[in-house]
């Protein structure tokens, strides 16, 4: 047997450090969580004391549980409507730019590219109070609320599909497309039926991330919005939490959470699904999260 | 020379011309998008720093031509900057200082796990991937909300450090303590800065790496000497990723001590936003924070479209 | 990804593109100086009633903004739309209310009264009944933002205090009617802070006292925290415009952040009771609304709170108002009426702590009714103390944008 100072000389040792470093971060950044989910469930009105376990704070509470408050309600279904909606405009704009930024030259391109990534870094707050500002000196029809959101929040987030389209499209090259239009596809078709199919990995892949990003946004959704009804889940547990929190807000943060888990979890299973035998698109959840 | 390839050469030029309507015409929606919800914003934080105010109400009132502009309100907040009224001057430092030592920290902590990740976990890659990207989908709020409950005065974090009752802790973390809103700004961001890396260490070419052993480099040096030069494109993109959001926060500072002590230039702007008579200085600390920010970003932008060859 | 068909930039051109840019902005802002020309010369401010005590005011009611007719039917089918202070209004009573006339009611909330006046001028939104205090009243009048009062849908009125009827800030009130009334002093968790404050000679010292560091908050309102910092200086005009009197307060609130580090929040009544603050200002609904945040297995008996027993401290009341953007204005007169019923009010005050100023509530029975525990009757408010109170009023303009430039160096942290 070796003795432990060879053991720890070993040549052909683990990287122990790394590990533990890696292991030591994700407890750091899990646990935490994992603890205020499990609080949820707490039988008592405290947050850090644990008083037993009931689901009182889901549908057992009469006035302050989930099922029974209307405005933690009204919380979840404005996070979810805010998250389809700017979804549904965020990707198809986004993926046209990328494509369109993609197949064009010239100095135009090129700064619309730079504004692009530009919005993709400025810090949040800047653009919030920049459409604050816009929309209440100018007289437009949009006034403070969802549609005001919704123009946040797609501005912010059409970076992503951009960004990762683009990627993929460099990823796979143009010889397919050309190859199409070279048989006598029209550069249209040619897009239709064979760019945009060997791009749906990447498509599907940034919708499901613009929608988990956009049901998490706090800064712009919060200087955006109007009454009540227009906070979403992140802008409650805000305010909730510099008055007076229960349970509750951990309830309604876990629900959200396991939300996001089985549509991450469905989007990856299906990404599986439609990338079988395609060796561009190998490379699993990196792939997925356009890390590839 | 393939068949395909012939034919491409002796493709008469019209397909391709009119292919290349394709492009303009697929980006122009977006562009459109870009100019009005993105850049004409901009201009009208100008009109509004650069504007008056109402006298009764003091909210601001836009001035749109530029030749009407008023820099009085930007010159007021420039003048507080340094000196003797210099009341904006700490917020900025500290600032500067909290998103450096946060990035720092990030960097340290995501360049290990991001390297362990990408070139030497094996089988466990992709689980770990997937929970490194859990905190993506976990509300963020959430996450501080659990820390503020972790470091209350009778909560877990001195409970803890207690030892079950063998020390008595009861250290004050969530009263204008800087050390914690580093330390929540970096639990917060470090996640965005773990998946650049890991994109760009995947890419290094194993063989170089090998190389250097084979030559005679201890694991340090061939480290210092080799690994890291060549991610440094990388490293340079991920910690800009990372650090430029930080600039604009105000929510950690916030949640976690709600202290003018810790004031970062996001509380700055985020009180200023709404108070009357003091909408267009917050204006100008946009203006300000952005135009500090833009040479780092045409740096980051330079650095990840000039071809570069580990992304 | 793409390469630009130009060749990027190198270091050095780099730099010098940088350099320009940092270099040409003053040189910029020289220009539009140079350039800048009228309307830098508004005429002098358009002249804004101030209310105070000495100066009562009756608000002029404008022709486009009569009151509605009497006999009005409630709006059907709608949302009655509150904006108010975080766990401001009892969940209760708004039941009840929405039982009685078989409306839904949805409350919105602000942190602070700045930010809410800037969001309803802003005019995106359409609150119905808005709960201000009385130093804005001159701001909401003036900017038309009230709608006034239609007094025969509001007969509750006979329940309140009589001065309500007239007071100086609203003269026959014409668009008010009374909410709370509330006092501004000291309050502590005894367990953290065993020492008693309220025998001290000047109690906002304390505050002060670096042995209680890391222990202490102040309310985040520029006004109250400010007027608490000239009453500790023994100033007692607390709207004072005088600049040496502000430059103290800013000298001040410098020496507290360095002496105690305190946090500037609102958020006492749930945080004194566990202890989380130990000394802090506090409003006296706070520290009665504490006793229902009490953690398990501690009871009243480590709340305490000061006020000065002869009544010279901050004395206020907040307000019942009507938006002019609202669309439910019959909803909202039966509203503000059923929050002046005595059942209402009483449930009103379980469970958010602040005192209604109900005739029929005589301060003496609040603690053997059980509404307020024995060793916080400092906090109850009495009639005798507004007369030698010092109030929080409005601000002229000028004044109140010094006072503003204050605070936002507090709150920057400048030091």
């Amino acid at each position: 047997m070796r003795g432990p100072v060879a053991w720890w000389n070993d040549p052909w040792r683990p990287p122990r450090f790394l590990v533990a470093v890696t292991f030591g971060y994700l407890a750091w950044s899990l646990i935490p969580v994992l603890i205020a989910v499990l609080f949820s469930f707490n039988d008592g009105r405290s947050r850090t004391v644990w008083q037993g376990f009931s689901t009182r704070w889901y549908f057992g509470d009469p006035v302050k549980s989930v099922w029974h408050d209307a405005a933690l309600h009204t919380a979840l279904l404005q996070t979810l409507k805010l998250g389809v909606i700017t979804t549904l405009i965020t990707v198809p704009l986004g993926v046209m730019f990328a494509i369109g930024i993609d197949r064009w030259r010239g100095r135009l391109p090129a700064g619309a590219n730079l504004l692009m990534l530009v919005s993709f870094v400025l810090p949040e707050v800047l653009l919030a109070v920049a459409l604050l500002f816009v929309v209440t000196s100018l007289p437009l029809p949009i006034k403070l609320g969802t549609s005001a959101q919704v123009l946040g929040l797609v501005t912010f987030q059409i970076a992503y599909p951009a960004v990762l389209v683009r990627a993929r499209l460099a990823t796979i090259g143009t010889q397919y497309e050309e190859a199409a239009q070279d048989l006598g596809a029209s550069p249209i078709a040619a897009l239709r039926r064979v760019t945009l199919p060997m791009l749906l990995p990447a498509i599907f892949a940034s919708t499901v991330l613009v929608f988990a990003d956009v049901i998490d946004d706090f800064v712009l959704v919060r200087y955006l919005s109007g009454n009540s009804s227009t906070e979403p889940v992140s802008v409650k547990i805000y305010n909730t939490a510099r008055a007076a929190p229960t349970p509750a807000l951990n309830a309604l943060a876990t629900l959200l959470l396991f939300a996001a888990l089985l549509a991450i979890t469905v989007g990856y299973l299906v990404y599986r699904r439609m990338t079988r035998g395609d060796n561009a698109a190998a490379g699993g959840i990196a792939a997925f999260a356009g890390e590839a | 020379m393939t068949l395909t390839e012939v034919a491409a050469q002796a493709k008469p030029q019209s397909k391709r011309a009119r292919g290349s309507a394709l492009g303009p015409a697929l980006a122009v929606p977006g562009i459109i998008w870009l100019l009005l919800f993105f850049l004409a914003p901009l201009y009208v934080v100008l009109a509004i720093v650069f504007g008056r105010t109402d006298p009764i109400f003091r909210t601001a009132v836009p001035v749109w031509n530029p030749l009407q502009w008023n820099p009085s309100q930007f010159n007021y907040v420039l003048s507080r900057i340094v000196g003797d009224n210099g009341i904006f001057g700490p917020a900025l430092l500290r600032t500067a200082i909290y998103v450096l030592l946060a990035g720092l920290l990030c960097l340290l902590l995501a360049f290990p796990v991001a390297y362990y990740t990408a070139r030497l976990s094996g089988r466990w890659k992709g689980l770990l991937l997937a929970a490194l990207i859990a905190p993506f989908w976990i509300s963020y709020m959430m996450r501080m909300l659990a820390w503020v409950n972790l470091l209350q005065d009778d909560g877990l974090v001195n409970r803890l450090f207690s030892l079950g009752g063998v020390f008595d802790v009861r250290t004050h973390w969530l009263t204008g303590q800087p050390v914690v809103v580093v330390l929540g700004l970096v639990y917060g961001y470090v996640a965005y800065m773990i998946l650049p890396l890991y994109a760009g260490l995947d890419r290094l070419p194993q063989s170089t790496l090998e190389a250097a052993r084979d030559l005679g480099a201890s694991r340090f040096a061939s480290f210092w000497r080799v690994t890291l030069p060549m991610c440094r494109p990388t490293i340079v993109a991920a910690v800009l990723l990372t650090c430029l959001p930080m600039l604009g926060d105000y929510f950690t500072s916030d949640m976690l001590s709600a202290s003018p002590k810790t004031a970062m230039v996001g509380n700055l702007i985020n009180d200023s936003v709404q108070s009357p008579g003091q909408t267009g200085q917050a204006g100008a600390l946009v203006m300000l924070v952005l135009l500090v920010a833009v040479v780092p970003m045409f740096y980051y932008v330079r650095v990840t479209t000039r071809g570069d060859v580990a992304s | 990804m793409a390469v630009p068909n130009r060749p990027s930039p190198s270091r050095r051109q780099f730099l010098l593109r940088a350099a320009l840019l940092a270099g040409g902005t003053p040189a910029l802002m020289a220009f539009l100086d140079a350039c800048a020309t009228g309307d830098q010369t508004s005429s002098s401010a358009p002249s804004m009633k101030v209310a105070s005590p000495d100066k009562p005011v009756t608000w002029d009611i404008a022709k486009d903004n009569a009151p509605i007719a009497d006999g009005l039917a409630p709006e059907k089918a709608a949302t009655l739309q509150l904006y108010t202070y975080a766990d401001y209004v009892s969940p209760d009573a708004i039941k009840s209310f929405q039982e009685k006339y078989g409306t839904t009611v949805q409350v919105s909330t602000f942190n602070d009264t700045d930010e809410a006046i800037t969001k309803i001028r802003a005019g995106s939104v359409d609150y119905d009944v808005f709960f201000p205090s009385y130093d804005q009243i001159g701001k909401l009048v003036n900017g038309s933002l009230l709608r006034p009062l239609n007094h025969s849908y509001v007969p509750n009125i006979k329940n309140v205090w009589p001065v309500f009827t007239n007071p100086f800030y609203d003269q026959q009130w014409r668009y008010t009617t009374p909410y709370t009334v509330y006092t501004t002093g000291i309050g502590w968790n005894n367990t953290v802070v065993p020492a008693d404050i309220g025998a001290l000679a000047n109690p906002y010292e304390s505050l002060w006292d670096p042995a209680y560091k890391n222990k202490t908050a102040v309310i985040d309102d520029w006004h109250t925290a400010m007027s608490m910092v000239l009453l500790k200086l023994g100033i007692t005009d607390v709207n004072t415009s005088s600049a040496a009197d502000l430059k103290s307060v800013g000298e001040q609130l410098t020496a507290l952040v360095a002496a105690t580090s305190p946090k500037v929040t609102i958020t006492m009544y749930t945080d004194v009771p566990t202890g989380q603050i130990g000394l802090t200002q506090m409003w006296s609904g706070d520290i009665i609304n504490a006793q229902n945040y009490l953690p398990e297995g501690a009871t009243a008996e480590v709340l305490r709170y000061w006020f000065p027993t002869d009544g010279r401290g901050l004395v206020d009341n907040d307000l019942m108002v009507i938006l002019r953007g609202g669309k439910n204005p019959v909803l909202s007169h039966l509203f503000i009426n059923h929050m002046l019923e005595t059942e209402s009010a009483k449930q009103n005050f379980k469970q958010i702590g602040y005192q209604p100023p109900q005739v029929s509530m005589s301060p003496d029975s609040l603690v053997s009714d059980g509404f307020v525990a024995e060793n916080i009757k400092t906090a109850i408010v009495r009639p005798e103390y507004y007369d030698v109170g010092y109030r929080i009023l409005e601000l002229e303009p000028d004044n109140d944008a010094a006072w503003h430039n204050v605070w936002r160096a507090f709150k920057a942290g400048g030091s």
